[in-house]
This record gives structure tokens, sequence and C-alpha cells, in this order.
């Protein structure tokens, strides 16, 4: 019994020290091929091509020139052996900025790819590319500072325009000892006009807009229907409301404008009314509290035990995902350990974690099978966003946090309900964390149970990797 | 104020017995820059609020160029940024960098102290009949702290890894570590100086508003007699006594957290990453409790003046008694109290217990109550009025506008279900924007457009402000209305760029055109500034009352005396909301005027009045 524990135990260090030297080629170098994806996610151009491609045949694609400084930077600092600092001074000139807020970790895998890629022969073909676009950048500078003036004389002129009516406004009223405008018939007009144009333009908006939306295509989780239905109700009543008193303010200022003969009426109090609109809210508000802790307390609810078990790690600037395996128990972890060995910082003494499975950037959903996210920070606080879900729930270093719900819809349903054939779920960072904080995604897939079935299978657990197939580690 | 022309009325009051107010010529320096005349830091506090907006404003309108535009370069902003916009290309960074600025310039500095700042010191001394605050040294004090804060935030902007970029909550680790955001470093020092000087003058000014309402109301003017802006003023004030040293100290904690390695708010994070110092223990929670407590209480720091301001506006402008006086005053007193048990709501998916998410929810949605008895009070004063339409009101009206919008979408907020699939989206940003953005700063507006003849002795130009008023109404509008749709679509706040997401593409449109209404919006703040600046010194001389009002301030002379009144203080006699009294030879009964045995409102011969034309429009009865 110890001595088998004792082996795996060694086995496992073993194959984390196997894997430092490892990733330095393999994990690494896929990672590093990961962040340059990711952060030219935002480069139309970039969408699908990866570093690989562009060493080795595609150099004349306009964005490409950023990418190639950025590995000929890269490479002067592998050759160097320098830090981050380096690299981020040495890529100021670049438009790509995201690439200078890089982690530690991102800056190592980077570096691992740019290693990799400089024993590539094609390596040598680019750098002609760079010294052509220095020269095509050189080019919109003037038009620049073209504009600038151009800019600076047209407030400029605006503002002596407006001094000018302003005064002649004012001298002209004082010569007529009159106002030159009647503002008060001309403000009861206007007021009537943008309450009736304004209702058109919120009716209109909501027609044009409420498709964008992502109560458009319903929720795509369990708890999301009574959230939409909260949604609604809250929606019906606010509306109303909102008609009633928008339209009476307006119409008010239309009707009772001053003309000079009416006197108002002296009206300062009526308790009667007073008690009814205050219970009137008081009682509708009631409802939706009633009605708001139910639909709380059920999102809120994590006890099922059934939950299959997904650990979300958020660090600058991405997501990884653990799933917990066949035990569905994550392993315990150490943050210690972050950034040394594993990036997940995962406890190398409980056994809990040896078939756990990490993957980068992706999560995997079964349908209609509850799962319990527990989540995780390294650095900052993110927040971990599924808005088609209805779920969200801040990810802070040292906190652990959780939100379970049962996903109810495939991408693949989703994509047809859309009519959308690319459409994927996503997950974002919804918590401000820094300069990429924009960029911070990750693709969410939800699976039928076969497909789910097949893509963990196709995934290797943590100890598993080194010592037999996946299915057959025996753990206890 | 070089001119000093007595109004008639005056000189015959100078003749009475005139204390020790008779002053030699000051000096420039004691008179324009270290003055203890209330009126003159109330001048500044609003001159100091309208600079620190109009850069708010600016660097909102670059952070919506990038927004609407993400692939353009503007290569004029290179000129302006600098390295920050490299080949007109903003840097995220400084994006971050600029909300935070933005956000905290506009919430603390312009709509804290420059609209509690400007008003409070105005109005206070001069409708509750008193010569000047309880302690003009501290109210000195209380604006030099504020221009020294306003000062080092300016500065702040131009340290080498840019201003404080953690957004204006600041919440850590993110403010804490200078690895995790470059901002976070001398930029981060430099705000929370900045921010505690800034409590500073708030707590001086605090202090000053409470004991000079309290202490030094003149004869005659009960509580139950004070303007709405004073009880408003009052409560504001003491909601930033009690909040805002929860502030402070949790300022101070994260200075220690950022300077001396302590972990008050810091957990789990490796030495590598924080600055050599393994940090662990702390609570990153604990720091948005401590900032909550006073953030909330602060958005009704912000709103409550405003709504003082319209209750006076709207009364004065429609002719009318300010519907429900007193329920207007139990109102601001419940918002007052429950602002305090409410501040869990920004906390919601914080992972906080949910039985404790379930209390603040209660809290928030129970606050919606005075919040809704307020604007049916504004419409019921307005019912049946008289109304005067001068771009006080148009600001006024508009501020029931925003908060009405706004304040419906706050139910959404205030239900934690609901907040799941809300909370920092660009939802939140439409909510916050049109109920206190907005709302707030139309109160504001209302306030200077309404006072300007008391505070400078001119009047600003009327069709330029109705200009100014419909442009920015109807432009704020356009911004802040279409964002929800934003955020319903799930599209973060904070967020750089969204091009990176395919379901966000779609709104490329929605941007430009929330970008242009912005520039318009921007524009029309230029015509506001010339009216301002240009008013001053030629715009046409005010009256004494000009918009024939009932409060105190009006029974002073144009011009400023220290001291405010030349004479003895007036005496009170009645509430200040005698308009168009029945049987009253004016529609307007000003509150130093003897009561002839009137006031008891719903006793008097108005009454069948009043049931006459309740039958004739029926609108609301
Ligand atoms: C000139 C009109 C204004 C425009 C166009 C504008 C626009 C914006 C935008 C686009 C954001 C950033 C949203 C994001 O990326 O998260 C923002 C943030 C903010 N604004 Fe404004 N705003 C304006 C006026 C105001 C006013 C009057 C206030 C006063 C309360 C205000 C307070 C804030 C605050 C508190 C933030 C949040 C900053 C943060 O995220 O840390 N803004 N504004
Ligand atoms: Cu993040
Ligand atoms: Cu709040």
């Amino acid at each position: 019994m110890k001595i088998s524990n004792t082996l795996t135990k060694s086995a496992f260090l073993l194959v984390i020290l196997f894997s430092v030297t490892l990733s330095l080629v393999t994990q690494t170098v896929n990672a590093g091929n990961k962040h340059l994806k990711f952060n030219y996610a935002d480069c139309p151009d970039h969408k699908t091509k990866l570093a690989g491609l562009t060493l080795n045949n595609d150099k004349n694609a306009a964005g490409d020139r950023i990418k190639n400084t950025w590995i000929k930077n890269f490479q002067t600092i592998v050759k160097n052996g320098s830090n981050k600092l380096k690299i981020i001074d040495l890529n100021k000139e670049n438009t790509s900025t995201t690439f200078q807020y890089l982690s530690v970790v991102q800056v190592k895998s980077l570096k691992a790819l740019i290693k990799t890629e400089s024993e590539n022969p094609a390596f040598a073909t680019f750098i002609p590319v760079i010294i052509l676009q220095k020269v095509m950048s050189e080019a919109e500078e003037s038009l620049g500072s073209k504009i600038n003036w151009l800019l600076i004389i047209v407030v400029i002129l605006l503002i002596m325009v407006i001094f000018l009516v302003i005064s002649i406004l004012s001298r002209i009223s004082d010569i007529q000892g009159k106002p030159a405008i009647n503002w008060n018939s001309l403000n009861s007009k206007f007021s009537l006009a943008f309450i009736l144009l304004g209702m058109l333009a919120v009716v209109w908006e909501f027609g044009a807009h409420s498709k964008l939306t992502v109560f458009n295509e319903g929720p795509a989780s369990e708890h999301g229907i009574n959230y939409d239905n909260m949604f609604m109700i809250t929606l019906g009543l606010t509306g109303i409301v909102f008609i009633i008193t928008q339209g009476l303010l307006f119409w008010y200022g239309y009707k009772y404008k001053s003309d000079g003969k009416r006197k108002a009426l002296y009206y300062p109090d009526n308790h009667k009314v007073e008690f009814w609109w205050t219970i009137i809210p008081a009682v509708v508000l009631t409802v939706l509290v009633i009605k708001g802790l139910l639909t709380w307390t059920q999102m809120t609810n994590h006890s099922n035990k059934e939950a299959r078990r997904i650990e979300i790690f958020g660090y600058q600037f991405n997501w990884a995902t653990r799933y917990s395996g066949a035990d569905n128990k994550l392993g315990s972890h150490d943050f210690r350990q972050v950034g040394k060995i594993n990036n997940l910082g995962i406890d190398t003494n409980d056994s809990k974690a040896y078939d756990d499975v990490i993957v980068v950037n992706e999560l995997h959903l079964e349908v209609n099978k509850p799962v319990l996210l527990a989540f995780r920070a390294k650095d900052v606080i993110h927040s971990a966003y599924m808005p088609h879900f209805r779920v969200q729930m801040n990810v802070v270093p040292g906190l652990p946090t959780y939100f379970s719900f049962t996903p109810t819809v495939t991408t693949a349903q989703m994509r047809t309900k859309m009519d959308k054939p690319n459409f994927d779920y996503i997950l974002l960072c919804n918590k401000i964390c820094g300069a990429a904080h924009y960029n911070m995604k990750m693709k969410v897939v939800v699976d039928t149970k076969a497909e789910y079935e097949k893509y963990m299978s196709a995934q290797t657990p943590l100890v598993a990797n080194k010592v037999s197939k996946p299915k057959a580690v025996v753990l206890k | 104020m070089s001119d000093h022309i007595l109004h008639a009325e005056h000189v015959d009051h100078a003749e009475h017995d005139h204390d020790d107010h008779e002053h030699p010529k000051e000096s420039f320096i004691s008179k324009y820059i270290f003055s203890m005349d209330h009126k003159m830091i109330s001048r500044q506090f609003l001159i100091t609020g309208i600079i620190m907006g109009t850069i708010g404003m600016a660097m909102s309108l670059i952070f919506r160029l990038q927004l609407a535009f993400p692939n353009m370069r503007f290569s004029f902003l290179e000129g302006i940024l600098g390295h920050w916009a490299k080949d007109g290309k903003l840097d995220p960074n400084f994006y971050l960098a600029l909300i935070t600025i933005h956000g905290t310039i506009m919430v603390f500095f312009v709509l804290t102290a420059g609209l509690s700042g400007t008003f409070s010191n105005l109005l206070i001394p001069l409708q509750i009949g008193a010569r000047d605050m309880a302690s003009p040294f501290l109210n000195m004090l209380s604006y030099w702290f504020f221009f020294m804060s306003s000062c080092v935030l300016l500065f702040s902007l131009f340290v080498k890894d840019g201003p404080a970029s953690a957004g204006w909550t600041v919440y850590p680790p993110l403010s804490a570590l200078p690895s995790a955001i470059p901002g976070s470093g001398m930029g981060m020092t430099l705000w929370l100086v900045s921010m505690i000087l800034f409590i500073g003058s708030a707590l001086l000014g605090g202090i000053n508003y409470i004991a000079t309402v309290l202490n030094m109301r003149t004869k005659g003017m009960k509580m139950t007699r004070l303007p709405l802006t004073i009880w408003a003023f009052l409560m504001t004030a003491v909601l930033g006594l009690l909040s805002f040293p929860v502030l402070l100290g949790g300022s101070l904690l994260l200075v220690f957290d950022r300077s001396f390695g302590t972990s008050f708010y810091l957990s789990e994070i490796v030495a590598e990453f924080a600055g050599g110092i393994e940090r662990t223990g702390g609570s990153p929670i604990l720091f948005q409790h401590l900032f909550w407590f006073l953030g909330h209480p602060e958005v009704y720091i912000i709103l409550l003046p405003a709504l003082g301001i319209t209750s006076e506006v709207i009364a004065t402008n429609s002719r009318k008694p300010i519907f429900g006086y007193r329920a207007m005053i139990a109102s601001i007193l419940a918002i007052a109290i429950l602002s305090f048990i409410v501040w869990g709501h920004h906390m919601f998916i914080t992972g906080m217990n949910p039985f404790l998410g379930s209390v603040f929810m209660l809290g928030t949605l129970i606050i919606a109550v005075p919040s809704a008895v307020k604007t049916f009070n504004y419409l019921a004063t307005m019912w049946q009025g008289n109304l005067k339409l001068t771009p006080a009101m148009m600001f006024a009206i508009g501020l029931v506008s925003f908060f009405i919008s706004g304040g419906l979408t706050g139910i959404y907020l205030g239900n934690a279900a609901l907040d799941i699939n809300l909370h920092d989206t660009y939802f939140v940003v439409a909510h916050f924007h049109l109920v206190m953005g907005s709302a707030a700063i139309f109160g504001m507006m209302s306030g200077i457009y309404h006072w300007y003849p008391k505070l400078f002795g001119r009047m600003m130009n009327e069709t330029a402000g109705q200009i100014h008023f419909w442009l920015t109404f109807i432009a704020a509008y356009c911004v802040f209305f279409p964002m929800h749709f934003m955020g319903l679509a799930g599209v973060p706040r904070r967020y750089y760029a969204n091009t990176a997401y395919d379901q966000f593409n779609v709104f490329v449109d929605m941007n430009q055109f929330i970008t242009i209404a912005a520039l318009i919006g921007g524009a029309a703040q230029i015509i506001f500034l010339v009216n301002f600046f240009y008013s001053m010194h030629k715009g046409k001389r005010s009256v004494q009352n000009p918009w024939k009002s009932n409060t105190l301030e009006w029974t002073a002379p144009v011009e400023h005396y220290h001291g405010n009144w030349l004479g003895e203080i007036p005496h009170v006699y009645r509430w200040p909301y005698d308009y168009s009294k029945p049987g009253a030879e004016h529609d307007f009964i000003p509150q130093n005027i003897p009561d002839e045995g009137q006031t008891d409102p719903m006793q008097e011969p108005h009454v069948a009045e009043v049931e006459r034309r309740v039958k004739v429009d029926p609108v609301v009865a």
C-alpha cells in the first residue's frame, strides 16, 4: 500500500519534472502558439493563422509585419537571454499593444516558440517585410498633423460663432426690451414633440435592437428560464411606469406652460393621494422582491452532489479549465507552486489530482448534465461571465467561488437556432484586470454526451500522461 | 464685482444697526484667493468643478472615439497624449487610465465637490439667513484641500507609467500590485494621496454645513420652514460625514498593502508577483465592502443636492408650492438612512453568502419607494402649474426624466438574480450615467442657471441656455439609452475594444452613433462654457429677485457683501413655498413677509378651488 503510494507519487513528480524540460519544447510551444493566436484574435488578418504558417509562407498580409517584428525581437531576446522588460521596450513601436502585457509564463512560452521557429529554415524570409513596412508607416504622419490643425481651427471658429450669436441675441433683446425668442411657448411645444418622438424612438429601438441581445435566442441553461421570466416581469412593470411618468412629465411641460393669464393652483398636499402612491409602488416592489428572492435562491443553490466539478482558473490574461476526471474530485492546490512548475499550482501530494485534466482556453460542457464550476484566480480579480447561460461569478485570488448550472442547448443546436454556423458560446472576463482585459475570453462548447466523452478521452490526465493509458489509471 | 451699484432698496437697510460688517478694502489675495466668504468659496468650488468637468468630459470623448472606431488611427491624439497614442492608436493601458480618471473626476471632483461644494456654500447661509458659515476658516481650508487634491490628480496624468488605471473603484489586487498594471505604480499612489486630501475637504465642508444649518438659522426659520435644498444639503453632509471616514480607513489600508508589504486585501499571491513578498491571509473582498460603504451613500451624496435644487427650481417655476413638503423631507431622510444598508448590491456576484445578498436586495428595492414618492411629488407640483420654462426649469425637468429612466433600471440591478447577467455590463454604464451622471449634472446645471444671478450678479443668456439644454438633453439620451441593449447582449464595461467578439460586431453602428451623439453633446458644453464666462462680465445685470422666488437669498442685495445682508438679517414667518396663494396680491410671498394667519394650507379657502379644478382636470385625481 505504502510502496504503491510512494511509487505513484514519485511517478507524478517525475512526470512534472519531465514536463518542465518538455514544456520548453512541446507544451510551452503550443501555449506560445495559442497566446500568439489569442492576442491576434482582434486583428482580422490573423484569425486563423498561426506563427508557424507565417514563417513558412505567408509574408505579404499587412498585419504580418507586426508579428514578424515580434518574432524577430523575441529572437534577439532569446539570444541575449534578457528579460520581459526588454521585450516591452523593443516592441514599443508596435501597434499590437496587447503583446506588451504578457505574464511571465506567457513570455516564457512565446520565447520557446520563437526558439523552435528560429531553427526553422523558413525563418530568414521575413526580415525584408519588416523593412518594407517601416517605410509605409511614415507616409501617414503628415496627414495627421493637418487634421490636427483643422480641428483646432474648427473649434476656434465654433467658439467665435457662439460668442457672436450670444452677443447679437442679447443686443436684440436689450433693444426690444423683451426676450428675442419666446422660449416659454417654444419649450412647451418641444416638450410635446420630445415625448412623442422619444417614445417612437424607444419603440423603434426595442424593435431594432432587442434581437441583438441574449434574450433573443433564449437561455441556454435550466435556471436561465427563470431568469428570463424574472427579467420580463420587471421589464413589463418598469415599462408601464416609464411610459406613464415620462408621459405625464412632458405632457405637463406642454399643457401647463404659463400663458400670462392663468394662476397656478395652490395645492400643497393631499394625504390620500400620497398614501396611495406610496402603497402601490411598495406592493409592486414586494412582488418583485419575492419573485426575485425565489429566483436568486434557486440560482445560488450549489448543493447538487451529482454535478460534475470543473475548475475555471483565471490569470492575466487567459483562462484554463481543470476537469476533475473520473473521481469527480479536484485535487487541491497550493498557490506557492503557481507559475513555477505548473501554471495552476496543483498540489503534487494530492492523489485526487492525478486524473485531473487541464486544458487552456477552452471549456467543454455536457448538455443537460449539471456542472459545478469552481473558480480560482492567480493574480487579480477576474469575473467569469457566460451571458448565454445567465452565469457570472467573480474569480478572486485566495477566495474560492462557485456557480452551478445545467446547460440545456448544445453548441450545434444553438447554431441552427440562430442560423449562425460559426456561433460559439463564450466565457468573458468581466472584471477589470489589466491591459488585455478586453481580450480575456474562452470558447465554451456544449457537447452531447457522446461528443463530450469523445472529447474527454482525447485529453490526457495529469499523471496518466506518462505512466499508462488514461483510462487505466487506478487511484487509491 | 468691481462696480458696486446699490439697489435702491438696500440703502435704507444699510442705515440699520450694521455691526462689524464694514470691511476695509480687501486685498486681492484675501478677496479672491484665500477668501473666507462663503459666496467666494462657492464660486471657487464651481469654477474648479467646471474645469475638472471639462477635463473629465474631454477624456470621455477620447475613449468614445476609441470605442467607435477601434481600428482607426487618430493622429491628432498623438499630439495630445504623446506616447500613449502612438501612431494615433490609443494604448489599452491608457484607455483604462482614462476611464478611471474620468470616473474619479466626475464622481468626486465634479458632482461631489463641484455640486455640493458650490451650492451648499452659496445657499446654506443665504437661505437660512446667516452671515456666513459656522467656521469660515474651515470652509476656506475645505476648498484648498479640494484644490490640492485636484492638482495631485491632474499631476498624476503626467507620471511615467500613467495614472491610476484600476477603475474608479480601485479594487485590489489590481490596484495594489504594480506588476498587474503599470498604472498601479506611482499613478495609484498619487490617486490615493489625492483621495485622502479630497476626503479631508469633504469632511471639513460637511462638519461646517451641518453646524451652520443646525445652529445659525435666522429667527423664525424652523426646521420645517427650511427650503428643501437645505434639507438635501444637510442630509448630504451627514451622509458624507458618516461614510467618507470609512473610505479613508479603506484607502489607508490599501496604502499599507501597496507600500509596506502588508496583506489586508491580498491573499494567495506569490512573491514574484507582489513585489517580492508573498501575500496571504487578507481578503480582496474586504476592500469592496469598505469602498461601497462609502460608494453607495456617495451616489446619494451626488444625487440629493441635485434633487434639492430641483425641488426649489420646480416649485418656483411652476409658481406652486412643492407638493408634499413633509413627504419630501421624509423621503430624503428615508433615502439617507437606507443608503447605508444597501452597499452590498454592488457585490452580489463576489461569491457572498446568498442570504446576505437577499438582505441587500431587500434594502435596495425598498429604497425605490421614497424615490418613487419624490418623482410623483415633482409631477404633482407641475400639475396645474403656471410653468415658466426657463433654462433652469428645463434642466430640472430633464433631471426628473433621467431620474425616472435611470431609477427604473436600478430595479433590475438591485434584484440580485437579475444582476447575475447584468453586473459590470454596459447596462450598468447606462444605468448609472442616467441616474447619477446625467441626472446630477442636470441638477447642477439647473442650479447654475437659477442661481447665476446670485453668484455673479448678472443673468446668463437665455437663448444659449435653452439651446444648451436641448442639445445636451437629447445627446445624453442618445448616448446612454442604446447602451442598455449592449449590456443586455453581454457587452462588458471597461473593454478597450469589442472587435475580438463576433457577437458584439453587430454593435459597430451603435457605437459610432453613440460617439457622434457624445461629440455633439460635448460641443453643446462649449455653448455653456462661453455663456458662463461671457455673462460673468458682459451679461445683463440681474435684478434682486429675478425669478420672483420666496427664499431668503433673494432678499439679499445683488452685490456681494461680506455678511450677506446690509442691515439686520431678515426674519422668517412662513414656509418657502407660498406660491400662487389664494387671496395674495402676487403669486409669491417671500419667507420674510409677516404671516397673516394663513399658514395651514389645508384649512384655507383654496380647498374649494382645488376641488373645482380637480373636476375640470382629472388627469391625476
Ligand atoms: C460627457 C458625457 C459622458 C460620456 C460620453 C461618458 C461615457 C463613459 C463611458 C463610455 C465610460 C466607460 C465605460 C466602460 O468602458 O466601462 C464611462 C465611465 C464612467 N463614467 Fe462616464 N460619461 C460621461 C459623463 C459622465 C458623468 C457626468 C459621470 C458622473 C457620474 C460619469 C461617470 C462615470 C463613471 C463613474 C464611470 C466608470 C469608470 C470606471 O469604469 O471606473 N460619466 N463614461
Ligand atoms: Cu480578467
Ligand atoms: Cu449602490
